[in-house]
């Protein structure tokens, strides 16, 4: 199958063009340097402190402050707990099961009791290679648990501390099979989760060990923790950036059903686990995009949006959402369709993120309605005669800079008509004159006056439609009172070629002096 | 170029004698070495003579020098067509040597050389870093960290100064994947050493300071430039996002960065340039909370209050002290990013802004000595940055921008404080005018700043004063004052302010203050003058509502001879001699006056004599270009009333545009061809002799060969043809002109220019006068096909084949033709006029080879022919692709040949002159629109013989244009039967 060159369908989103305003489907960089902006209960390492299945015996000590002495005596404590282990490890005598058990118990309890676990007192005392011993096929099933635990834990450490379960990654992923008892296997996958946070090297790693299939086959049945889990290591493993994974994984047979009905149905911990393996599907691979939108999935998205209020959920929930409307034109050509009510449903949830409180959830909601902004004249007048426009224009003036920066698109991808070549794009004079009517180029200015040279440019290109496309040339007069005139001067000199001859040129066409003008 | 003994030798002769006093071995050893420049491998040999120990330092830095400039020319030779003659690349082999070589080499040399060399990586790190160096940053990185353990400022802050000029790209590119996956390749190798540096030069500096005394300035000197360096690398990967490394240790930063805003380093401080090292520290710093404000606003507000509140005290400091400019305005910068902030509210404390206007603003606005030596030294630089929006970084005006800042959000507060500061200003200076006039140009310079800029270049409007009452009680009484020369800049200032605001000053007000504009024309200082002729120059430009001019001849008219001798007077102050805002006023009142021949003569005497001095060496383009509109001028209005006056003006003007064209002075020809061709055309036939000397210089093909002049020779051309078109005839003249065609269009460079001169030929001699030399000129252009059939010159033809269509038919054009070759006509037509028509661009040539085309195929019996049906048929294909597909989707760009100004080394450029000018003649007036003219053309045709051609189309057009055609007689409504 061709597949996923992750650079066709992420190119620059805007032709640098005057008048080339964003009426294009914008998808977020394929790269980015920046954080991942999950939230912290979805932190990509994960400490295990309470058993996975819940039967955990170590009491849970709520303060998590440590003093020096202790943490001092926690670290021996643990080179203790490994010494006892090596020692168990090579004792073969009677009760030597039990003892290893009880080994490993001691250290596991050590390595969960604090918010920071004494990994680096772990390793150093040679914990590693007991471990990927004690994980040895045909050893008993609590063995296996306890020993996936604490290399579970170790993993949640720091990258060079995760890394040191590289010698363990090939029997984790074993123990995976459908062969190991759920808790074993939960566990390992747990471990593996961990590792897979930590980054492309070592997800690469786990990939080529082949720790996706069995981790798929996690996400079928309807046992929740499990799935949870699984879903969890999976979000983390096809995290890319390359797009193989995420297209193996929607490929293995019943995932995507697994994926709508956990959507469907699950309590809202599970979907939005699930939840962020469709960001990460729908971020990286276009085929399993393509899946996705042909599923039907976008209907529990919106069912979901609509329905909680769990930030947590609603996060994943709205990029998954933005990421397909952003990634496949199908979803807005064929599916989100003007008059079907799923698009109602749609620009009615996008309506409420807008009115949340969090920013993250109104950055979102921007983004996705500037990509249906991109699509047909249909989608404009549907988005432009909802209730979406008012807060759009209360944010433009209002909101931090990321945010007014993607309403800014939206207004922006309403007012222009979709051109097929490239030139300037025909206005839609309607919205044009209203939006601005209702005091909506002011924000557009300041946004000129930016140190972010995209929005600038985007600043730059509603000033052009304004310029050209307000009746009665009315646009420079508009513009003038904005002080645009001052703020577009100020790229006379801009090292950025091409913002520099927007405005300039702008300047000179609509405000130059009339040179000769005395005929 | 080998690397041995005798080469060193060499290259070490030829840099000594760069540097010597006497020009002739200088230009001997010049020359040498740029024929060096082209042997492979010269770049290497002079980067080994840079670092040849045994070599004289001086020796050595010249070839520092050499080196970096052989490797801007020559690294990636420019592929523009105007950059000037191209330099042979450098070659891959050996630019891996010096890739190779250079930082070590940079590292190891004296500070100079180092520059030098610093300067030369860069330019390779433009081109190849990352992709094509990979070994670049793991070099410096392992450089640094060695440099750092043995503290080696010295090297550190040269790779430091490395990094940063390669980084600088991600601050203005646009963030695209490819730059992303440049920035992050920089950033996961590079982020983390640079905070270890940072971290490790800031307890340097700590643990010096300490030391009583506040350390040895010696040792802080290089640490505070490491600093500064460090913080600009954090700006540039910090400009598109927030990168994970710098969130992750904001903490660390901020804590650093803030110290350097709160502490004092008093045994640096205690010395100027110590001082300006600390602050250039201290700017860079600000610049980057500033990028944190306005785009991570919500990971660094954690940091918002003791920043602002640091930055704040800071300006309090620095904004009572003369220099320090650079940190007084990005420190205004940061806190007017915050007024347009979310977090906004800071300002709104009780006492804030009255406190911020107290303390920061009036003190940045005031005058400085800076600015009054400025005004007294250098008037151009003073009136770009006071008048001309060049002040974008200048204390005053960002000053108030940090005013329009707050007033975002705080609009009355802000205006009510600023009111209330204006009056207190203006009470100090009536108190006692001479010793506070500082305080009323203070006053003055709010109100202009703070207004809202409007169309038309430099009007403005405000809501801070009452700008009638103001003018009339500040402004006015400074205009009316009778010493001009008194308080020069606050005369300035009032002339600005008046210029500013005139569009909102009654016209009786203005009117009654002319006669002291006029005077200050004569005010000594040059800023004055040429702000009074500025302020005329654009009170003649303010229009009323309707568009109608406010101020008219009859307003001004009985001023005008005292204006102009002003005028000209003030051209001959010193330095004001080709002052270009008096030669645009010059120009605005030649425009607007009625031009008596009271007036045309001085003036026609007064510009000439200009003419002739700035002949000798042009300097000004501005000023020059100003004085040749204005004779053009002169000359259309004052013949417009009288036609005698133009015998009179060419005795004038006929020496001055002699010596330009006799000692081809080379900036001023094409406005020299243009004027005379604006004579010309004045005249009445017959012409005077005295002219036909100057067609002989049209005739010269040295003329044509510069393409800047081909626009003004062509405009030139077309007049002689029109006006006399029988002198044209006489004398062989007629052979000469076709002999320059000739000679143009047989080379690839000059063709288009070729064309020009046929194309006016065909288009404005009767056939008759022609034909006999039409063999002659299809020969010439079919050799030319023979030999060197570029794209350009196929369009070129084609249009020339339709200009000829159109103009004396198509029977002519197929047996002028064929004349030369027997049914050479349809080859040229299949093989060329077919495949080249649809590449056809511009509105004019389109519209012209489309109907010139369709007459071909509804007029030409050669073509109407039964036997003719196939290639009837892939004309009218495109025809229909050339109407009906917009230009990027037929055209293919072609590299361009290299323009003709290369070849022979003019760097002058056509300018228009707008009032000499004519419009660009479309040769088809009557046909308007080409599709139309397709169908209707079309339909009669097919009426003759229904059935006949949509069979053909049928068979030879592609289905789309097939569609296309259908869909273009639908609109027209007619019908091809």
């Amino acid at each position: 199958m061709a597949d996923d060159s992750t650079a066709s369908h992420r190119r620059d989103p805007i032709k640098s063009s005057v008048g080339n305003v964003a009426a294009q489907r914008r998808r977020q960089n394929a790269v980015t340097v920046g954080k991942e902006r999950r939230e912290s209960l979805v932190r990509a390492k994960r400490l295990c402190r309470v058993g996975a299945t819940g039967d955990g015996d170590v009491p849970v000590e709520e303060n998590d402050m440590m003093t020096d002495e202790e943490g001092f005596l926690l670290d021996a404590q643990t080179s203790s707990a490994v010494e006892e282990l090596k020692s168990a490890v090579a004792y073969q005598g009677k009760g030597a099961m039990q003892k290893r058990v009880n080994a490993l118990r001691e250290l596991r309890r050590l390595l969960s009791k604090s918010e920071f676990p004494p990994v680096e007192a772990a390793l150093k005392a040679g914990a590693i290679p007991l471990l990927v011993q004690c994980l040895s096929f045909g050893s008993p099933d609590e063995q296996l648990l306890e020993a996936a635990w604490c290399l579970t834990n170790i993993a949640a450490g720091k990258p060079e501390e995760t890394k040191a379960l590289l010698p363990a990654l090939p029997l984790l992923v074993a123990h995976l099979g459908e062969k190991s008892s759920l808790p074993v296997a939960e566990q390992c996958a747990w471990a593996l989760g961990n590792v897979a946070g930590e980054g492309e090297e070592l997800r690469n790693v786990l990939l080529s060990q082949g720790a996706l299939p069995p981790l798929a086959r996690m996400m079928l049945p309807n046992k929740g923790s499990t799935v949870r889990t699984a879903a969890w290591a999976l979000s983390n493993l096809i995290k890319g950036p390359d797009p193989k994974a995420a297209t193996e994984l929607i490929k293995v047979d019943g995932v995507l059903d697994a994926i709508l009905r956990h959507l469907r149905k699950s309590d809202e911990e599970l979907a939005t686990e699930v939840a962020w393996v469709v960001v990460y599907l729908s971020a990286l691979s276009n085929f399993a995009t393509g899946v996705l939108v042909k599923s039907d999935v976008l209907q529990p998205l919106v069912e979901r949006l609509a329905t909680s209020n769990s930030l947590q959920l609603l996060i994943p929930v709205l990029r998954s959402l933005g990421n397909l409307v952003a990634g496949d034109s199908h979803t807005t050509s064929t599916v989100l369709i003007p008059g079907h009510e799923i698009t109602y449903g749609v620009i009615k949830v996008l309506v409420k993120c807008l009115k949340s409180d969090h920013r993250v959830l109104k950055k979102e909601a921007s983004w996705v309605l500037s990509n249906i902004a991109a699509g047909s004249i249909e989608h404009k007048q549907l988005i432009y005669s909802s209730e979406a426009v008012p807060l759009l224009l209360r944010l433009l003036s209002t909101a931090p800079f990321d945010i007014r920066k993607e309403v800014a698109y939206v207004l922006g991808n309403l007012c222009v008509a979709p051109t097929a070549g490239e030139g300037k794009p025909n206005l839609i004079n309607e919205h044009l004159v209203s939006l601005v009517q209702r005091g909506c180029l002011s924000g557009f200015i300041d946004l000129i006056r930016s140190a972010d040279i995209e929005a600038a440019r985007l600043g730059l290109q509603f000033t052009e439609l304004v310029l050209r496309g307000m009746p009665n040339g009315d646009g420079p007069k508009l513009v003038e009172q904005e002080d645009g005139i001052d703020a577009m001067e100020r790229y006379q000199f801009h090292e950025n070629e091409d913002l520099r001859n927007m405005a300039n040129g702008l300047v000179d066409k609509y405000f130059g002096e009339d040179y000769g003008v005395n005929e | 170029m080998e690397w041995n003994a005798e080469t060193l030798q060499y290259l070490s002769q030829c840099f000594l004698h760069t540097l010597s006093p006497q020009p002739e071995p200088r230009r001997r050893a010049e020359s040498s070495l740029s024929e060096a420049a082209d042997r492979p491998n010269y770049g290497l040999a002079v980067l080994r003579l840079v670092a040849e120990p045994s070599v004289d330092e001086q020796i050595r830095q010249a070839a520092a020098v050499n080196f970096k400039n052989h490797l801007k020319a020559r690294w990636v030779p420019s592929n523009d067509p105007n950059a000037g003659s191209t330099f042979s690349p450098i070659l891959d082999p050996e630019k891996d040597q010096i890739k190779a070589l250079i930082v070590s080499l940079m590292l190891s040399s004296t500070p100079r050389i180092q520059s030098q060399l610093s300067e030369a990586l860069a330019v390779i790190g433009k081109h190849d870093f990352p992709k094509s160096w990979p070994t670049l940053l793991p070099e410096l990185i392992s450089s640094l960290q060695k440099a750092a353990q043995s503290s080696d400022y010295a090297s550190i802050n040269g790779i430091l100064g490395t990094a940063n000029s390669i980084f600088k790209k991600f601050r203005y590119q646009y963030k695209t994947n490819d730059l992303l996956l440049d920035l992050k390749y920089c950033l996961d190798n590079f982020a983390a050493p640079l905070l270890e540096i940072f971290l490790k030069t800031a307890s340097l500096i700590d643990s010096t300071a300490a030391a009583p005394g506040g350390g040895s300035p010696a040792t802080l000197r290089p640490l505070f430039e490491s600093q500064r360096l460090c913080c600009r690398i954090f700006f540039s990967l910090n400009f598109q996002e927030l990168p994970e490394f710098f969130e992750d240790h904001m903490r660390e930063w901020m804590g650093e960065f803030r110290k350097y805003l709160t502490t004092n380093y008093p045994s640096l401080e205690s010395s100027s340039d110590g001082l300006a090292l600390v602050d250039e520290l201290r700017a860079a710093v600000c610049e980057n909370i500033s990028l944190y404000m306005e785009k991570n606003e919500e990971e660094f507000q954690g940091y918002l209050n003791e920043f602002a509140s640091a930055v704040w005290s800071l300006l309090t400091n620095v904004s009572q002290s003369s220099s320090r400019d650079k940190l007084a305005v990005t420190a205004m910068k940061f806190l007017t990013t915050v007024s347009t902030s979310v977090h906004h509210t800071l300002f709104a404390t009780e006492g804030v802004l009255p406190q911020i206007c107290q303390s920061i603003v009036i003190p940045n606005v005031r005058l400085r000595d800076e600015d009054e030596e400025l005004f007294e030294m250098n008037y151009i630089e003073f009136i770009r940055r006071d008048m001309e929006g060049s002040d974008l970084d200048t204390r005053r005006r960002i000053a108030c921008e940090l005013l329009k800042g707050i007033a975002t959000n705080y609009k009355k507060q802000v205006i009510d404080i600023v009111s209330v500061q204006i009056q207190n200003l203006l009470s100090s200076f009536a108190a006692n005018p001479s010793a506070n006039w500082k305080d009323k140009d203070c006053a003055i310079y709010l109100v202009v700043s703070l207004a809202t800029k409007k169309a038309g270049g430099t009007s403005v409007s405000t809501d801070l004063v009452d700008v009638q009452s103001f003018f009339l009680s500040v402004i006015v009484p400074e205009l009316q004052s009778q010493d001009v020369n008194g308080f020069p800049m606050l005369k300035a200032g009032s002339l600005k302010f008046f210029t500013m605001f005139r569009g909102l000053i009654q016209k009786p007000v203005a009117f009654q203050l002319f006669p002291d504009l006029i005077r200050f024309l004569g005010a000594e200082s040059n800023v004055v003058h040429s702000y009074a002729a500025s302020c005329i120059e654009k009170l003649l430009l303010v229009k009323d509502e309707g568009g109608k001019a406010r101020y008219t001849s009859a307003d001004i008219t009985p001023v005008v001879p005292v204006l102009m001798n002003n005028l000209f007077n003030a051209l001959k102050f010193p330095e004001s001699e080709e002052n270009q805002y008096i030669m645009k006023c010059i120009l605005r009142v030649l425009a607007v006056a009625d031009i008596s021949s009271e007036i045309a003569g001085p003036c026609i005497v007064g510009l000439t004599s200009i003419l002739n001095e700035v002949c000798k060496n042009p300097k000004n383009p501005i000023f020059n270009h100003y004085l040749f509109e204005s004779v053009a001028i002169l000359v259309r209005r004052a013949c417009e009333r009288d036609t005698s006056l133009i015998s009179a003006f060419e005795a004038s003007l006929f020496p001055s545009l002699q010596t330009i064209l006799a000692n081809d002075v080379t900036e001023f020809l094409p406005y020299a061809f243009q004027l005379l061709a604006q004579l010309v055309e004045l005249n009445k036939p017959p012409i005077s002799p005295s002219y036909m000397q100057i067609f002989v210089l049209l005739l010269s093909p040295d003329s044509w060969r510069r393409s800047s002049n081909v626009p003004a020779l062509v405009r030139l051309l077309q007049a002689f043809l029109q006006k006399a078109p029988h002198e044209i005839n006489q004398e062989g003249r007629l052979n000469q002109v076709l002999g320059i065609f000739n000679m143009l269009v047989s080379s690839g460079s000059t063709d288009e220019q070729g064309f020009y001169v046929l194309n006016t030929v065909i288009e404005n001699l009767e056939y008759g006068v022609i034909s006999p030399y039409m063999g002659n000129i299809w020969n010439v252009l079919f050799m030319r096909l023979q030999n060197n059939r570029t794209v350009k010159f196929q369009k070129s033809l084609v249009i020339f084949m339709s200009l000829f269509l159109v103009k004396h038919g198509a029977q002519n054009l197929v047996d002028t033709m064929n004349a030369v070759q027997a049914n050479i006509f349809l080859v040229i037509l299949e093989q060329f006029w077919i495949p080249n028509l649809k590449l056809i661009t511009g509105a004019i040539e389109l519209k012209l080879t489309a109907v010139a085309s369709t007459r071909l195929i509804c007029e030409s019996p050669v073509l109407l022919d039964a036997a003719a049906a196939r290639v009837w048929g892939k004309m009218l294909d495109s025809i229909v692709t050339l109407l009906s597909r917009p230009e990027q989707d037929r055209v293919e760009e072609e590299p361009e040949m290299p323009d003709i100004a290369e070849n022979v080394g003019y760097t002058a450029t056509f300018v228009k002159l707008y009032n000499a000018g004519k419009k660009e003649d479309d040769p088809l007036t009557d046909v308007k629109d080409p599709k139309q003219f397709l169908v209707a053309s079309l339909t009669k045709l097919s009426a003759v013989t229904p059935g006949r051609y949509p069979q053909i189309i049928n068979e030879n057009l592609e289905p789309a244009n097939q569609t296309a055609l259908l869909q273009l007689c639908t609109t027209y409504n007619c019908q091809i039967v």
